[in-house]
């Protein structure tokens, strides 16, 4: 894992490599990012790419889905095998494409082509901001009846499979990375929904409400997901969740 | 009368007939005189008589226990085999008729044995036949099994024109050759061959079974076929489905990504200089864009592909929004949000393209005239609505039904624009939003026309 490695973010400015076949592209995504203060590097294919991740690690990579030679999701597999760098696929399908499953499990986020700069910005922002919540690859236990397996958009609740929206992931990721503690409803509200203006607490109330209905055995007795009335929510584990 | 009560009246009919007839015709000679020693030899006679009746009685009865008591045992034996058990052998000893009826009945036991074995072993071929076994390993299982079942030397299913085969004439001595035609549901599959020790004998009854093999596996092979075949044209689908697939991705990705710099660059010259020609730029590269999405999801309807996302969000913003990236300055909006604070639960990207595509519609054809939106919520249906209103000359009633379909158009839409599937795509991404699109009733005259969008809701409350 590579984190607090090279050009780690906060002291310099955010490194970023963008990955995209299409020049006119490169050049203006660049300009646009680093316009808005980060370091960006650009490459033309998965190769080039590679190349240049072995020199060094950037913060975020965006990456174009459909490359010649080599495709997008294969660099995506490619880099996430070699560390767990946050990865955002820039792509002319939507998520009614048959591989935008296959997306969810590499890239922590995707943009359709094409990209309003805006929009695009706010999701580099989001993904960032979330590099602090540590939450691990790999299966969460929260009891007999919950695990999360948050990095596959998927919880499994008192065994059956259920997957989450991207937006129901990223709250109980920052939940989870407070495992037990109260997280403010501000705090999930900015979480889930950086990039849309005017967002209301309203959205984190009624995506909770849905949520404890995927997650809880019985979402009207609610053992894991856990209301802080005025303030926010907690995500419980079995064993302190009868802890006041 | 039994068969052994007849034995006996035969045998005692033919032994003590002549002795009753000499002691009866004894009797009158001796009658005739009257000297004591006629009548002592009278009484003799009487006894000698009586004695052998007693002993011809007793002598018929064994005589005939003996001759009925193997048929019995046969009898007995047949009555088994027919119930179901012809494994108990029947021991006559010697040469006579009565031992080779039983030896007859042994064979037919031993045949019944053998055969009800072999029916057995058919059956377990044809049982162990499981859905989706290639029909080269169903073919040679069967042909190795049926060896085995029939005691061949040999045995082959072979999916050839039976023509093809020659049929071979038994040779005394050598092995002995059995044939059968495979036929499945009228229609010629092959032939099943093989061969039998020399010394074996097949009768009626075998080749009998073997047809019967023959008519059952020929049965499973073509199933096996037709699965195959299903199977194939199944991957096949996938195959050109997947193709299709990245057709259509490599088609959308060719057209967005120049459309995505044209943007892009507009946008910049735009925050460096401000020019509404710029704008007019990022306005047509997003229609642009929105109708290569349009096609897109017209493949996805058609293959039954579009798989919604639920996120929760309120739906004015997302009007307002839409509204703006259209570029219809010149038209009158206005925008009523009397949802309370109810959210949609929806795709946002999906119902971006259903509002771009309906309120697209009623600047096209609305002529320019005010266009009004009005975002509500039923309440206790837990649903949200987004109707949009043009003040034009309303739809046709001749057009109401036919607005929905593909590649349907008003009349009235002067300039041609406009791909015709706007409404039919909205429609049917609404429906897999688990919403609907509709177009109100005929109003007043000089009000236009009227598309209501309702999504499944949720009430804005702390839970």
């Amino acid at each position: 894992m590579l984190h607090g490695g090279p050009g780690s973010y906060g002291v310099t400015a955010p490194r970023i490599l963008i990955v995209d076949d299409d020049p006119n592209l490169l050049v203006i995504l660049a300009e646009q990012l680093s316009a808005d203060g980060y370091d960006v590097q650009t490459a033309r294919d998965g190769d080039e790419a590679l190349r240049r991740l072995a020199a060094s690690w950037p913060d975020l990579l965006i990456i174009d889905m459909l490359m010649p030679r080599m495709d997008g999701l294969t660099l995506a597999r490619e880099v996430k095998a070699r560390a767990d760098l946050p990865i955002i696929v820039l792509s002319a399908i939507d998520t009614a494409d048959s591989k935008a499953d296959l997306l969810d499990e590499v890239a922590e986020d995707y943009v359709t082509k094409p990209y309003h700069y805006p929009e695009l910005r706010a999701r580099v922002t989001r993904v960032m901001r979330r590099l602090g919540d540590r939450v691990p690859r790999q299966r969460l236990e929260l009891g007999a009846n919950l695990a999360l397996e948050l990095h596959r958009r998927e919880a499994i609740v008192a065994g059956a499979t259920v997957s989450l929206t991207p937006t129901e992931s990223r709250l109980l990721y920052a939940l989870a990375a407070n495992l037990g503690q109260t997280v403010t409803t501000e705090t999930l509200l900015a979480r889930g929904w950086a990039d849309t203006e005017n967002a209301d607490p309203s959205y984190v109330w009624v995506t909770m409400r849905r949520l404890r209905q995927k997650v809880e055995v019985d979402a009207n007795k609610p053992v894991h997901l856990l209301t802080v009335r005025g303030i926010g929510y907690r995500l419980a584990s079995a064993a302190t969740a009868r802890e006041p | 009368m039994s068969f052994r009560t007849r034995l006996t009246l035969a045998l005692l009919t033919s032994a003590l007939v002549p002795v009753v007839g000499f002691g009866v015709v004894a009797l009158l000679v001796a009658g005739t005189g009257s000297d004591p020693a006629g009548s002592t030899l009278t009484r003799v006679l009487l006894l000698a008589v009586a004695v052998a009746v007693v002993f011809a009685v007793l002598l018929a009865a064994v005589l005939a226990a003996d001759l009925s008591g193997p048929l019995r045992a046969i009898a007995r034996s047949v009555e088994r085999a027919s119930a179901g058990d012809p494994s108990v052998e029947l021991e006559l000893p010697g040469d006579d008729e009565l031992s080779r009826l039983a030896e007859s009945h042994n064979r037919l036991a031993r045949d019944l044995v053998r055969r009800n074995r072999e029916l057995r072993r058919i059956l377990e071929i044809l049982e162990s036949t499981t859905l989706g076994e290639p029909v080269d390993a169903l073919v040679s299982r069967a042909a190795r099994e049926a060896c085995g079942a029939f005691g061949m030397i040999d045995c082959g299913l072979l999916l050839v024109d039976p023509r093809e085969i020659p049929t071979e004439a038994p040779t005394p001595g050598e092995p002995v050759p059995v044939r059968s035609t495979l036929v499945a549901a009228g229609e010629v599959l092959g032939v099943a061959v093989g061969h039998l020790p020399a010394t074996r004998r097949w009768d009626r009854a075998d080749q009998d079974l073997f047809e019967l093999f023959a008519i059952e596996i020929s049965a499973a092979i073509r199933n096996a076929q037709l699965y195959a075949h299903v199977e194939s044209q199944n991957r096949r689908l996938v195959e050109l489905d997947e193709a299709k697939d990245d057709f259509l991705r490599g088609i959308s990705h060719n057209l967005q990504t120049p459309l995505a710099s044209i943007r892009g660059y507009a946008q910049q010259l735009a925050a460096e200089s401000p020019d509404r020609r710029l704008g007019i730029i990022t306005e047509q590269t997003d229609r642009l864009s929105r109708m290569v999405r349009q096609l897109l999801a017209v493949s996805r309807i058609e293959s039954g592909a579009l798989r919604p996302r639920q996120e929760v969000f309120a739906p004015a913003p997302r009007v307002r929004r839409t509204w703006e990236a259209l570029g219809a300055a010149d038209v009158a909006f206005t925008l009523e949000d009397r949802s309370a604070g109810w959210l949609a639960v929806a795709d946002p990207d999906q119902l971006d393209q259903v509002l771009w595509a309906v309120l697209d519609n009623a600047v096209g054809y609305g002529g320019r005239t005010p266009v009004q939106a009005l975002v509500a919520t039923d309440g206790p249906g837990g649903r949200v609505t987004i109707t949009v209103e043009d003040g034009g000359a309303g739809i046709a009633e001749a057009d109401r039904e036919r607005l929905f379909r593909r590649f349907a158009r008003g009349a009235e839409r002067p300039t041609g624009e406009g791909s015709g599937l706007g409404l039919y795509v909205s429609r049917e991404l609404c429906r897999a939003m688990g919403g609907e699109l509709e177009l109100a009733p005929a109003g007043r005259a000089g009000t236009g026309a009227a598309f209501t969008i309702s999504l499944p809701g949720e009430a804005p409350e702390e839970s």
